[in-house]
């Protein structure tokens, strides 16, 4: 087990779970339940048939050095997204996700449709299909992440297939806490940090593409893989000094827009008064 | 071109970032293939690090300032 990509698949997969739990339990609340976890089913049963053959299929025949340099800087490319979007929010720029908003609007449009009892058990084309496309697509991304992750961690190819299992698991644990969570308390999971995860991840992400971009190229990383806590240091370092300037920078143009408001105003003061 | 769009948007949805890491591991392979650049081999895990760092400085830069905010 390793569980470094454990840990990283857990956390980017619980994000993603969250997101989507959220649309399966509108269509279950709305729908029905049926076609909710049909659908749910569905996608997760797609994702697995995804990260099963593309894993395998990747670990038999791509080279290591060559996987690497391509995961790393796939890694790279995914890491720096989520960073800077958990940045932004973190410094205002963005605003936070919000389920229970999410969860409302959804609902609403369902109910716009006509589809507002959830006692008639009869398949729902339209419910299911909603369900399967929201998992589908927030679990694409976990399914990447626990790919990559999975095969990049491995030095040799028996375990580069431990890599993605341990990965995969991690995924399992994360999909089945959301799961178990959601159907004790049956509404949107609004007080899960989605942002702090968001952020964590995408430092891993970042620190973990850095290396292995790295080593593809043939970097000799000092101290080896302890190097690793290093670059995660160095990257927190500077997205923490970001995100204080950052909210500076909103700040100052928060006051700007202010002064500019409020300017024509003392104006119009001074000539009424002389 | 959707599908296209639709991976690009997957992957990283930013067009700083994409450039920043592309041009970074374009002068990463330059460096490990070109033999009269081999001196400069042993800067070339601060010079991705820098890179990331300046991508990502960058991209947040524009968010930043962009007079549609």
């Amino acid at each position: 087990m390793q569980w470094v990509v454990a840990t990283a698949a857990f956390l980017a997969s619980a994000v993603e779970f969250v997101e989507a739990f959220t649309i399966v339990l509108v269509v279950g609340v709305t729908v029905n339940w049926r076609s909710a976890l049909l659908g749910a089913l569905a996608a997760a049963a797609t994702l697995a048939l995804l990260v099963a053959t593309l894993g395998t299929a990747i670990v038999q025949w791509v080279p290591l050095d060559v996987l690497r340099t391509v995961i790393g800087t796939l890694l790279l490319l995914f890491g720096l997204k989520w960073l800077k979007n958990a940045i932004m929010r973190y410094a205002g720029l963005k605003a936070r996700h919000d389920e229970e908003a999410i969860y409302e609007e959804t609902r609403a449009q369902l109910r716009a449709r006509g589809a507002v009892d959830a006692s008639a058990s009869r398949f729902d084309l339209f419910g299911f299909l909603l369900s399967y496309k929201s998992v589908l697509l927030e679990g694409l991304e976990v399914a990447f992440i626990v790919i990559t992750f999975g095969l990049s961690a491995a030095t040799s190819t028996v375990s580069r297939s431990s890599g993605i299992a341990s990965a995969a698991l991690g995924a399992l644990a994360a999909g089945l806490l959301v799961i178990l969570v959601g159907a004790l308390v049956r509404v949107p999971l609004a007080k899960v940090p989605e942002n702090t995860l968001k952020f964590v991840v995408g430092i891993m992400l970042t620190t973990f593409g850095t290396f292995w971009t790295g080593e593809g190229f043939g970097v000799a990383w000092p101290l080896s893989d302890v190097f690793l806590l290093i670059l995660a240091a160095i990257y927190l370092g500077a997205a923490f000094s970001l995100i204080v300037w950052l909210k500076r920078v909103k700040q100052q143009q928060r006051a700007q827009v202010i002064e500019n408001q409020s300017a024509p105003t003392t104006v119009q003061t001074q000539e009424v008064n002389p | 071109m959707k599908i296209i769009k639709a991976i690009y948007n997957f992957i990283v949805g930013d067009m700083i970032i994409l450039i920043g890491v592309a041009l970074a591991v374009a002068v990463l392979a330059l460096v490990n293939n070109v033999s009269a650049l081999a001196p400069l081999r042993g800067f070339s895990g601060p010079f991705l690090i820098i890179a990331v760092l300046s991508s990502l400085v960058a991209t947040l830069s524009r968010e930043a300032f962009s007079p549609n905010r």
